[in-house]
């Protein structure tokens, strides 16, 4: 017959079955015992059953009145007014429009967000057993974290009661040939046992076999999957190639399944072979993973490790130095990082409530008008629980709606962020919209039903009903009203803590941009370059490398100047050293940076005493050392060396290759200007640079200042490159504006991300505050044009307009300020010197919410003003 | 043979139904067909199939419950009870009658 019918019918289905067959037996068990009752008065058999079957009358018409009588009621009544619900939604598209967009807004942000926290934070890691997972350190002082040595770790690796698998890990990169460029590609060194850590099993061929990290085996390879599909084509014979890596050709036993690998910045797996060289405690140079034997505990293993450690008293002097370990899973999300999602997520969360706010306000507005249709129903006989039902039918109508549209919204939002923020997000996090998400997209829209539905559903319905029946006509009840203007006052003070946090956010990162990174950031382009082994076995190739490229890229057109460095400014240094005074106890803990002679040129880094680096300090010649401002402070304080310059300290410095690093001493010949290692948050760390020609590195970054735009000079700085060496990749292009933009990436996601949220939030509160005042004014048609006709004057009514609106805005202001400053202890830990209390911030949010305000106000206001006396009393009088 | 009865007044047929079962106690649907019609002492041209209906009517509306059980021919059929909410409904049903038979004996007494 229609929808409704066909869906009832299809639902009654199985369940009429059933029904059809019990109601069989019934009769079949009716006949027989009037029958015998028949028999019993004295009737034949054959005229017994005549007689009781004309008892019971038409047998196939009973069966079809029987079936009419059992349809499903619940399911009838919710099909009718969800078909009434769409009904009265086409007949206010506009109303339609602006809640179903402001559900789907509000809940697809959140699912989007909810995305993020899931993948982060909620779910295990996507490992077997994730919580045995654990990381393992040196404590060199309780509470900081430093990579261990060799023998350390093999130390560890003995402790097989408690570890199933352990592995070192280090990253590694080396130069693929493509076409004309070589690419480098990103991989990691690990020991034999780093796939059982994960409990990764390879999709194609296998993962490492025990002994081939031992000296001496045949180089192999583990491909991620990523790897193989965009390098490899997705061959599946791909085991029977070779993978040259660094002009070395190497074996490939495997491909990793897709997944979590592939967003590891590695993409290939080469096993980490421990030369005899390295087999000592002074360089701390390996990251471990490890997992534990299924039943021991973290506790356990710590307390293992703990008594390892002090049996090991001999070999390791240094009193202080800890082993510790660590769930894995906890390193991988840092607290930053932790605080940020859940600070965004708090955020989206109130936007959602504002727009269930903005939504429960325009159903109550809609439902005053309705009152009148509801008393009806009422006096007409339809129970209170029926009207609710039909109302809360209605709300889940277009929550559904909304929950569908937001879906797609999420969908859209994450595919738009997700390259955006990957590079913050731990390699575990997949984001995805999967059955999790949806789950928690129904459950918004379970809570926003409640919130939207029920309110104005028991505001309609319970209001007094009868009496609405001679009030509706002249308009809504002041309950009403009262109730509206107190959810906009929510929605202003909701929108107030947001825009108090954005603005404290956006305050803290314009600080943050405007410190001085103390090098020159314009007109200067990096990227980094690893120099394999094979093609530079010795210190001295290496050497003969960096003077040649950098005076060929000096030529180079466009090209100021050149110079190479370890470690690039604002991205951390990656080595630290103790320096040591003779007669002197204590050592001072610096960050060692080795960089060329025109290192400091290039980036403009000033000199304040003494002299930089010269080409005549070369290998063989006598060590020098420059330290930064930070170091010689720290030198006169802690050492009382007033002048540095001239004076001769000690060191341990790295040897080329996996020469491990060896005590020297070196005079400090300059002192230069603080440069910012650690990123523009980081506060200054004393540094000592050292002449990257007598400790020369393999992994080094170039640093070009050019004449013009630095990008367009990179195709003239990739030929200089080729000349010296045509099978040398250059990676990490950036310039140097990118790699400050890089390093405060994790500052400035969250406050853009809260800054939107912010924004939408206050354009949605001006909307709920437009909508009230709109139907104020038009409740109010009548009052106006009264005081009209009496002699207000346009401006008048204005000016009360405001007023009423102003009223709803400053206590919004009020509790939103209230609210802003209770959650300041949630913000201080992401504010950079900025206070969480700061005014000029808070000041900021309430006079730009004020303005929104008085700007959705004034429209309404105007509208007000332009009511006609004439027209309105004629109408209602 | 059937000259003398009449139909069931429309309407009653649940109420009858509800009185049969809060007098008599849970039985199945031939007894409680049977019942009526010995209540009404041949008086009513009662299709004993039409209780059926009216007993899936008064189940969906929470009134009666069913069990099932064994009837006398040894087969399994459905003992009809009343539930709390029936009693209650048969309270209403029988004040809504005696309101009505009232003002019709009124309407009619007036008449006379």
């Amino acid at each position: 017959m229609n929808l409704r019918f066909a869906v009832g019918r299809l639902l009654a289905l199985f369940r009429n079955r059933r029904l059809d067959g019990e109601l069989e037996g019934e009769i079949l068990a009716h006949l027989e015992m009037a029958e015998l009752n028949a028999i019993a008065a004295g009737l034949s058999p054959e005229e017994a059953r005549r007689e009781a079957r004309r008892g019971f009358g038409g047998i196939e018409q009973m069966k079809e009145n029987h079936r009419e009588q059992r349809s499903v009621r619940w399911v009838e009544n919710l099909l009718r007014d969800l078909r009434y619900g769409m009904a009265s939604l086409a007949r206010d598209p506009g109303f339609a429009a602006v809640t179903i967009g402001l559900l789907a807004l509000g809940i697809g942000a959140n699912t989007a967000m909810f995305t993020i926290v899931d993948a982060v934070l909620l779910r295990p890691l996507p490992f077997p057993e994730p919580e045995r997972m654990v990381r393992l350190w040196e404590t060199p002082t309780p509470g900081h974290h430093n990579n261990t040595t060799t023998l350390t770790f093999l130390d560890w690796k003995r402790q097989d009661t408690i570890f199933e698998a352990l592995s070192a890990e280090e990253p590694v990169s080396a130069a693929v040939a493509t076409g004309a460029d070589p690419v480098r590609l990103s991989g990691k060194l690990v020991s034999a046992d780093y796939f059982n850590v994960f409990g990764v099993t390879a999709r194609i061929g296998r993962t490492f076999a025990l002994g081939e990290d031992q000296p001496g085996a045949t180089p192999v390879v583990v491909l991620s999957y990523s790897l193989w599909q965009t390098r490899f084509g997705g061959d599946p014979d791909v085991l029977k190639r070779d993978f040259v890596l660094d002009g070395e050709s190497h074996r490939i036993i495997g491909v990793l399944p897709a997944g979590s690998f592939d967003r590891d910045e590695a993409r290939f797996w080469q096993p980490l072979i421990l030369a005899p060289i390295q087999l000592n405690r002074n360089q701390h140079w390996l990251q471990v993973v490890g997992r534990l034997r299924s039943g021991v505990s973290i506790e356990q293993a710590r307390a293992k490790m703990s008594s390892l450690r002090a049996s090991l008293g001999a070999v390791i002097p240094q009193k202080k130095l800890g082993f510790a370990v660590d769930p894995f899973a906890q390193l991988l999300v840092g607290d930053t990082l932790r605080r940020s999602i859940y600070l965004a997520f708090g955020a989206v969360l109130l936007v959602l409530l504002i727009a269930c706010a903005n939504v429960a306000n325009l159903v109550l507005a809609k439902g005053a008008t309705r009152r009148k249709e509801m008393a009806l129903r009422a006096a007409l006989g339809a129970g209170r629980g029926r009207l609710i039902g039909q109302l809360l039918t209605e709300s889940l109508v277009l929550c559904l709606l909304g929950g569908m549209a937001g879906i797609a919204v999420a969908y859209l939002l994450l595919h738009a962020a997700a390259p955006l923020v990957a590079a913050s997000l731990p390699f575990t996090a997949d984001l995805s919209l999967d059955l999790r998400v949806l789950g928690f997209a129904a459950l918004a829209v379970m809570a926003v039903l409640i919130l939207t539905g029920l309110l104005p559903s028991l505001q309609t319905s319970f209001g007094k009903l009868s009496s609405s029946l001679n009030q509706a006509a002249r308009g809504s009840s002041a309950s009403s009203a009262a109730v509206r203007r107190t959810i906009v006052i929510g929605e202003v003070a909701a929108s107030v803590v947001l825009i108090c946090g954005a603005a404290l956010l956006f305050k803290s990162l314009a600080k943050l941009e405007q410190v001085d990174a103390g090098v020159r950031i314009d007109h200067v382009i990096t990227m980094s370059t690893d120099l394999p082994s094979t093609a530079y076995p010795t210190p001295e190739s290496a050497t003969t490398f960096y003077e040649a490229v950098v005076q060929r890229l000096r030529s180079a057109p466009g090209v100021e100047q050149a110079a190479l460095s370890l470690d690039l400014p604002l991205q951390g240094t990656r080595w630290g050293e103790w320096i040591s005074l003779a007669g002197v106890k204590e050592a001072l803990l610096v960050r060692v940076k080795m960089v060329d002679p025109w290192y400091f040129a290039t980036l403009q880094i000033p000199l304040e005493s003494g002299r930089g680096f010269e080409e005549r300090d070369r290998a063989g010649a006598p060590p020098v050392m420059v330290i930064n401002q930070e170091a010689a402070r720290f030198l006169s304080s802690r050492f009382d060396m007033a002048n540095p310059i001239g004076r001769v300290v000690g060191i341990h410095l790295p040897g080329y290759g996996p020469i491990p690093e060896s005590p020297v001493s070196v005079q400090i010949v300059g002192v230069i200007r603080n440069e910012r290692t650690g990123g523009l948050h980081a506060p200054e760390e004393p540094v000592a640079y050292v002449p990257l020609a007598q400790v020369p590195r393999q992994d080094v970054s170039l640093v070009v200042r050019t004449r013009s735009e630095p990008l367009a000079a990179m195709s003239g700085i990739r030929e200089a490159v080729r000349q010296i060496d045509p099978h040398l990749p250059l990676g990490e292009v950036r310039t140097m504006e990118q790699v400050k933009e890089r390093s405060i990436l994790w500052e400035k996601q969250p406050t853009w991300v809260v800054g939107a949220f912010a924004g939408v939030a206050a354009l949605m509160a001006a909307l709920g505050l437009y909508g009230v005042l709109a139907h104020a004014v038009t409740q109010q048609r009548r009052e106006i044009g009264i005081r009209m006709a009496l002699g207000a004057r346009p401006g008048d009514v204005v000016s009360h307009t405001l007023r009423s609106a102003l009223s709803m805005v400053i206590v919004g202001l009020a509790v939103g300020l209230a609210g802003a400053f209770a959650l300041t202890r949630v913000l201080k830990s992401l504010l950079f010197e900025v206070s969480a209390l700061d005014p000029v911030a808070h000041a900021l949010a309430c006079v730009l919410m004020t303005l929104i305000g008085i700007l959705a106000a004034w429209i309404q206001a105007s509208r007000a003003a332009r009511v006609d006396p004439m027209t309105v009393l004629r109408d209602e009088g | 043979m059937s000259e003398n009865k009449t139909d069931v007044p429309y309407g009653t047929l649940d109420l009858l139904i509800l009185k049969t079962l809060d007098t008599m106690g849970p039985m199945h649907g031939y007894r409680i067909a049977r019942r009526i019609e010995q209540v009404a002492e041949n008086l009513l041209r009662l299709n004993q199939g039409s209780i059926y209906p009216a007993l899936i009517r008064l189940e969906e509306q929470g009134w009666i419950r069913t069990q099932w059980g064994v009837s006398e021919t040894k087969r399994k059929v459905k003992f009809y009870s009343l539930t709390r909410a029936g009693a209650k409904q048969l309270n209403v049903e029988v004040a809504n009658w005696e309101r009505a038979t009232a003002l019709v004996a009124r309407f009619l007494e007036a008449e006379s």
